[in-house]
């Protein structure tokens, strides 16, 4: 550094100090502002979380696969077979470490219609594996009468609260289970409803009916196949990743592409993720509205501190300090500024976010009755703030940023001042 | 009345770099303008100034409230550009520098002392005075050096932390003329700086300047109504409404009563 830009950052850093007052009423918009978008973020950054979690708990996966068509056939004719199952069971096995991978499952699932004493309705049935889906299962944290599915069931079902209502239903009654199997006959299965589950989603609640796998195989004539296979992984940072490993997996082993897809769940759930983007729209949008805040007050701040120090500018020219250097100790000013801001309100925000709610912010004040379902997935009315590191490192940058691009007009005023002008103002 | 002819011995770097023995003069003005608004209502702050000061000179700008003395150092400083006419510092033209090359002159050539001392209110009294030889690189022991020397003769001995909001207006201004001073720039530009002075005070600041002038040949060109001031000059110069209306050679220590007459006369 040379000399003179010694001078500048001293004197700079000198006024900063010296108008303490106005610097610290500065730095707590910015302060204020950067906690609030912190807090925001990781708040936003915690909902998503829950969201995702949710919905690949309810059965699609993190990543999923299917016959391509079957979603939107729903015919038996696209399943997959049991040799892909076992192949491609172990290419996700492959794919990950024994540490990420939380459970890989089967499921059958038809529509079909459920009939009781008093009446029929349709539903979505899933034969589900109990042993396998126990760890993670959504519906049996959301059981409210009778117990979830337990390895050594056969006959035993559960059913929304939905469900359960519109025919009248409770554990013990028995229900008729009617479906087209692989031939295209309608086949039925008689059930015995053993638990009833309210997860909040309106369309699982009143059309989700689970038996077990190995029943629901046998009343359709499956053999060992089944229409999907999901994979629930402990975080959601590579599924993109895996899913890519695995279908490439698959390939190499022989299974096209046109037999079994492989998605990441934002595939296999573009609903939920079109509502997640809207979300972070949403956000970001509240975030620039903050960030502008901020470049005001420190525009205002800045700009005071050049018209009230007009006279001294005109000195520093006089003594021979060049335009480019006066703007450049502005700048500085205005950086130091925003650095210092920067600091204090990612330590408040942080702080906010991580201390005071630690265990969580319960938005169900916020919340009327059955707005706690988010295209398919379930809000957990206590979110947990979760910190995106990239996120806290991009908006303290984007935030000091902000405070040298707000100093640029008040250095460029800086540096239009006539040295002989100057010094006739009395500030 | 110059010192053109001297053989000086520690030239400053304004004359030194030319190196062709004849050194220009100090500061040249021809047909010098300043005029603020316009038609009716103009004013010419300065007016038809063609003036030559050489190198070493001791000169007086003299003149009633109003008359342009102000407006013509700083049209000399470059720190305000001329509505016509054309200035030369050290041979440069003023008027067709860069902002940059400006900045550089006014850094090496010129110290300024203003008519409200603004010294920097975040630096203590020694870093204002300090402060162009800081710019220009003096190492900080040397420069820490010379401004205790010259504070201790001008009476700021001790006040060298103190930032100018903690000295007095003659303290202040004793810091200014140290700023402009040090280093021993080719021109010292000083408006009224004896205004806050007693005597004893005006005569020590005075002598600091007379020494450097005669052994450094440093050109002092003072705004001033102070007649001590006036009585050590050798040359002064009278503005009337912006125009020279008199300009006399003189003797250290006379002091011609024409300088005091009122307008007119
Ligand atoms: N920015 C300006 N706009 C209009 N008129 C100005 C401006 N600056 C100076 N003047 C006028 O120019 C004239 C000369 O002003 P200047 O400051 O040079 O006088 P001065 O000789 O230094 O006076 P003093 O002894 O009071 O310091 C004055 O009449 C003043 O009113
Ligand atoms: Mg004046």
């Amino acid at each position: 550094m040379t000399e003179r830009a010694r001078v500048v950052v001293r004197i700079a850093l000198r006024n900063v100090r010296r108008q303490a007052r106005r610097s610290l009423l500065t730095a707590s918009a910015m302060v204020l502002g950067i906690a609030l978008l912190m807090f925001v973020r990781a708040l936003e950054a915690g909902g998503h979380v829950m969201y995702v979690e949710s919905a690949v708990r309810m059965g699609t996966g993190h990543v999923s696969l299917e016959h391509p068509e079957y979603a939107a056939t729903r015919d038996l004719v696209d399943r997959i077979p049991a040799e892909y199952l076992e192949l491609a069971t172990e290419a996700i096995s492959a794919a990950t470490t024994p540490d990420e991978l939380r459970a890989v499952f089967p499921r059958v699932t038809v529509g079909g219609l459920v009939q009781s004493a008093s009446s029929s309705i349709p539903a979505s049935v899933s034969g589900v594996d109990p042993a396998r889906e126990a760890p993670i299962s959504f519906l049996r944290e959301s059981i409210v009468e009778g117990r979830f599915l337990e390895p050594g069931d056969r006959l035993e079902a559960i059913v929304g609260v939905g469900v359960a209502e519109r025919l009248r239903v409770e554990p013990g009654s028995r229900l008729v289970l009617m479906a087209e199997d692989i031939e295209g006959e309608i086949e039925s299965q008689l059930v015995l409803v053993t638990g009833i589950f309210r997860t909040g989603i309106p369309e699982v609640d009143r059309g989700v009916v689970q038996l077990p796998l190995e029943t629901a195989r046998e009343w359709l004539a499956l053999g060992e196949d089944a229409t999907s296979l999901s994979a629930v992984l402990t975080s959601d940072r590579r599924t993109g990743e895996i899913a890519r490993d695995v279908r490439a997996r698959l390939e190499r082993e022989g299974v096209e592409p046109g037999a079994v897809a492989v998605r990441p769940w934002w595939e296999a759930m573009p609903d939920l993720h079109a509502g997640l983007q809207a979300d972070t729209v949403q956000t970001y949008i509240m975030l620039l509205i903050l960030l502008a805040i901020v470049a005001l007050a420190v525009v205002n701040s800045v700009l005071m501190a050049v018209l009230n120090r007009t006279r001294e500018f005109g000195v520093l020219r006089s003594l021979g300090l060049n335009r480019r250097s006066v703007g450049g100790m502005v700048i500085v000013e205005g950086s130091v500024l925003a650095l210092l801001s920067g600091i204090a309100g990612m330590g408040l925000g942080l702080a906010v976010a991580f201390g005071v709610f630690r265990d969580g912010v319960d938005i169900s004040f916020a919340l009327g009755d059955g707005e706690l379902a988010f295209a398919g997935a379930i809000v957990d009315p206590v979110i947990q703030p979760v910190l995106q590191t990239g996120d806290a490192i991009a908006i303290f940058l984007i935030v000091v940023a902000i405070g040298v691009l707000a100093s640029l007009y008040p250095a460029w005023h800086a540096t239009r001042i006539e040295p002989a002008e100057a010094m006739k103002t009395d500030d | 009345m110059s010192s053109t002819s001297g053989s000086p011995s520690t030239p400053s770097p304004a004359v030194e770099a030319r190196g062709d023995g004849s050194a220009p003069p100090s500061v040249r003005t021809e047909d010098l303008w300043k005029t603020y608004g316009e038609g009716e209502t103009a004013v010419h702050a300065v007016q038809r100034v063609s003036i030559t000061i050489e190198r070493g000179e001791f000169v007086v700008l003299s003149g009633p409230s109003g008359s342009g003395k102000t407006t013509l150092v700083n049209l000399i400083g470059g720190l305000t550009d001329p509505s016509r006419g054309k200035v030369w510092v050290a041979g440069e033209e003023v008027g067709a520098m860069s902002e940059r090359a400006r900045a550089r002159m006014r850094l090496e050539h010129i110290g300024f002392v203003f008519q409200a001392f603004n010294l920097l209110p975040v630096l203590s009294a020694l870093e204002n005075a300090e402060f162009p030889l800081m710019l220009r690189g003096v190492d900080r022991d040397t420069r820490r050096a010379a401004v205790r020397e010259l504070f201790e003769e001008i009476g700021l001995g001790g006040l060298e932390d103190r930032r100018p909001g903690a000295l007095s207006g003659g303290q202040q201004q004793r810091v200014a003329v140290a700023r402009a001073v040090l280093g021993a720039p080719a021109l010292v530009l000083a408006d009224e700086p004896t205004a806050n002075l007693d005597t004893s005070a005006s005569d020590a600041l005075l002598g600091v300047m007379e020494l450097l002038n005669q052994e450094r040949h440093v050109t002092f060109i003072f705004c001033t109504h102070d007649p001590f001031v006036m009585r050590r000059a050798r040359r002064i110069i009278r503005l009337v409404d912006g125009h020279v209306e008199r300009d006399a050679e003189k003797e250290p220590g006379d002091l011609p009563s024409w300088v005091l007459e009122p307008v007119g006369t």
